[in-house]
């Protein structure tokens, strides 16, 4: 049983992980209609943008830890917000009236680029972050050992699923998000500038996909200009699991294939995990073409 | 004015193709990109390097020898690309490559081709044992590999034996020659044999599992990125186990991912590190190579590929020719204890390396690989 709930813990956090990802894939989908494949790079550029802000600005130092920190995630997801808003007007926008399937291809061409970019830059060793920025302690709830960043990373990421979701729920722009969502040229009709909300949709996706590659950075510390795309496939297959377009249902999908994936290695088989995974969302789809979540099209985002 | 610029065009191609056939031409296949991109960045300038003192020398046969490199991104379909290029580029043999499932794609095109390969890294067994007349490696084969974790694993008196592979080409050959070889010898009891993915970072999941069936060793047989991340995250668990790597868990970023507090304690099957290397050879190469690039050579694999075109450019001026049955054969039956960077070079009829290469290595508290006795 303790083995049960431990393994429970280790898949929420990983899951959590997969949820601020899927967002970013889901979000993009939901206006545009586009499977935004750049989006695992805007995760892998977090990571990175990450280091070297750590290292050469040293924040921490300055001012605490946990300061450091959350200054660090807020100059880090503003730096790629503005790649993904770069992105956008670079790869996609010229594209906004072709077909889908061209934007597809430039979305490929995008992630490709940008992964050898890092690489060009960045080199193609893994790099380490340093190991002292967060403290290594380890809580003991109720005999599980848990380490305390891992309790952080959840919160951290539940905070900024909440935030989101509140900014698409309760602000103008979020109601100017959902409607275009639903009906671009409706939207248009009723006055509501498109491309500032696709804008807007590039700002928030990548911020929370930058938010995570730090994130996993800060935990596992080593990063690599190839870890988008494994934590990429991951998300978008919650992204789907949740019903694609929809914001809380790419939460539920990533905590749930985080906590699937590891339960089902734990007590099945590990070299299976990927396939296990992989299985319950294909059962998942013969039950719910939509997704988990779906099928509520008016709330499309 | 178009005839005049096509007239010089074609004189230039003229005089390519002629000075073209003043040299001699080795090829490097290698991952200069991809996930091994730093193994073929250091793979690549071993070789150089090595091309560049030959020709200071005076070449080959009197001629210079050139190395025409192609990249093939630490994957079969780029590698097999990269081995069709290669062989349409006039090589008389090509050095490479890393990965046991890479050279595997390219090994019948050479074969065709009538073109000596000799592998750096490709230590999976099945490689050598198709009967290919132009196939070499200067690494040993994974069986040997196991052979010594075997015993290592005995000596160190490990009862409870957990063994952890990541489903790739080499880590489930040498997990599962490892785990015959203890079976047999009847040496202990594997409570636990599975794969982990390669390149996911949290690998709890399979810590958790592992440490409620109480190994007294780890045997992990994948690469350095993930076992990096195994020590760091079994240290986080307050996890206190022997972990056992591989010689793909060879190289000093092991020691970065971990800590250094994670990862003291940790050992490794490897072929000797470059800075272990007895021979005069070895050394007097090491100091030229941190002359030239700064640092000395983090890789046995890139000393290795050096080793590969220093037993084919040996062979060349031996038999004093380039046709490649001759050159096979030389291989094959000729060399002898060839003074090698990584030790002496004789090849057995397979192509495979023949003598006992690897060795134990223990990372001591400060993150240095420390040779076990």
């Amino acid at each position: 049983m303790e083995q049960f709930f431990q393994q429970l813990t280790n898949g929420l956090a990983v899951g959590s992980i997969y949820a601020l990802i899927a967002l970013g894939y889901t979000m993009v989908y939901g206006v545009l209609k586009l499977i935004n494949f750049a989006h695992s790079d805007m995760f892998t550029l977090g990571a990175y943008l990450g280091l070297t802000l750590l290292t050469s600005l040293a924040l921490t130092d300055h001012i605490g830890p946990l300061w450091g920190t959350v200054v660090l995630a807020l100059m880090v997801m503003g730096l790629v917000a503005m790649v993904g808003a770069l992105l956008d007007r670079v790869a996609y926008r010229p594209l906004r009236e072709s077909p889908r399937l061209s934007a597809v291809v430039s979305a490929l061409g995008a992630s490709i680029f940008l992964q050898n970019t890092v690489m060009l830059i960045y080199g193609a060793r893994y790099r380490v972050y340093p190991h002292d920025i967060l403290p290594r302690v380890a809580l003991d709830v109720f005999g599980l050992q848990i380490p305390l960043v891992r309790i952080l990373i959840l919160c951290a990421s539940l905070t900024m699923m909440a935030m989101l979701y509140i900014f698409i729920q309760r602000t103008r722009i979020g109601t100017a998000i959902r409607a275009a969502a639903i009906d671009q040229g409706a939207a248009r009709l009723m006055g509501i500038d498109v491309n500032r909300v696709i804008l807007m949709v590039f700002l928030v996706g990548p911020a929370l996909g930058g938010a995570a590659g730090l994130m996993v950075g800060l935990y596992y510390g080593q990063i690599n200009f190839t870890m988008g795309w494994g934590y990429g496939l991951k998300a978008f297959t919650a992204a789907i699991l949740g019903g694609i377009g929809n914001i809380p249902g790419a939460m539920l999908g990533g905590v749930l294939l985080g906590v699937v994936e590891s339960l089902g290695a734990a007590y099945l088989s590990f070299a299976w995990k990927d396939a296990i995974a992989f299985c319950v969302l294909i059962l998942i789809l013969i039950v719910r073409p939509t997704g988990l979540l779906g099928e509520r099209v008016a709330e499309k985002v | 004015m178009k005839r005049v610029i096509l007239l010089c065009l074609a004189l230039l191609l003229v005089q390519g193709t002629a000075f073209a056939a003043d040299s001699i031409k080795i090829g490097l296949m290698g991952p200069i990109t991809g996930p091994w991109a730093s193994e073929g960045a250091e793979m690549k300038q071993v070789v150089q390097l090595l091309a560049e003192e030959l020709n200071q020398k005076g070449g080959l046969l009197g001629k210079k020898v050139e190395v025409v490199t192609q990249d093939d991104g630490g994957d079969p379909r780029t590698a097999a690309l990269a081995a069709q290029r290669l062989a349409t580029q006039g090589v008389v043999a090509v050095i490479g490559t890393y990965g046991s499932a890479v050279t595997e794609a390219t090994q019948n095109i050479y074969g065709e081709a009538k073109i000596i390969q000799i592998a750096n890294g490709s230590t999976a067994i099945r490689l050598s044992e198709k009967g290919l007349k132009y196939f070499f490696r200067t690494c040993p084969r994974d069986d040997e590999q196991a052979k010594v974790a075997a015993q290592a694993i005995q000596k160190m008196g490990s009862k409870r034996i957990a063994i952890l592979h990541d489903n790739s080409t080499y880590a489930k050959g040498l997990a599962d020659e490892t785990r015959g070889l203890l079976e047999a010898a009847k040496a202990g009891e594997i409570v636990f044999f599975d794969a982990l993915t390669p390149k996911e970072q949290d690998y709890t999941t399979v810590l958790t599992k592992m440490k409620s069936v109480q190994p007294d060793i780890v045997f992990f047989t994948g690469y350095y990125g993930e076992a990096g991340l195994l020590l760091k995250q079994a240290k986080q668990m307050n996890w206190k186990v022997t972990f056992m790597g591989g010689d793909a868990t060879n190289n000093p970023d092991i020691v970065k991912t971990a800590g250094k507090d994670a990862a003291a304690g940790f050992y490794f099957v490897s072929a000797p590190l470059p800075k272990d290397l007895p021979s005069d050879e070895a050394r007097n190469f090491l100091d030229t190579f941190k002359k030239k690039y700064g640092n000395p050579p983090n890789s046995i694999y890139a000393a290795l590929a050096g080793d590969g075109f220093r037993v084919i450019t040996q062979a060349i001026a031996e038999t004093k020719s380039t046709d490649p049955a001759k050159l096979a054969d030389y291989l094959h039956k000729d060399l002898k204890d060839f003074p090698g960077l990584t030790g002496k070079i004789s090849f057995n009829e397979k192509g495979d390396r023949v003598g006992e290469v690897y060795r134990v290595y223990r990372v001591n508290d400060e993150g240095q690989f420390i040779l076990q006795p």
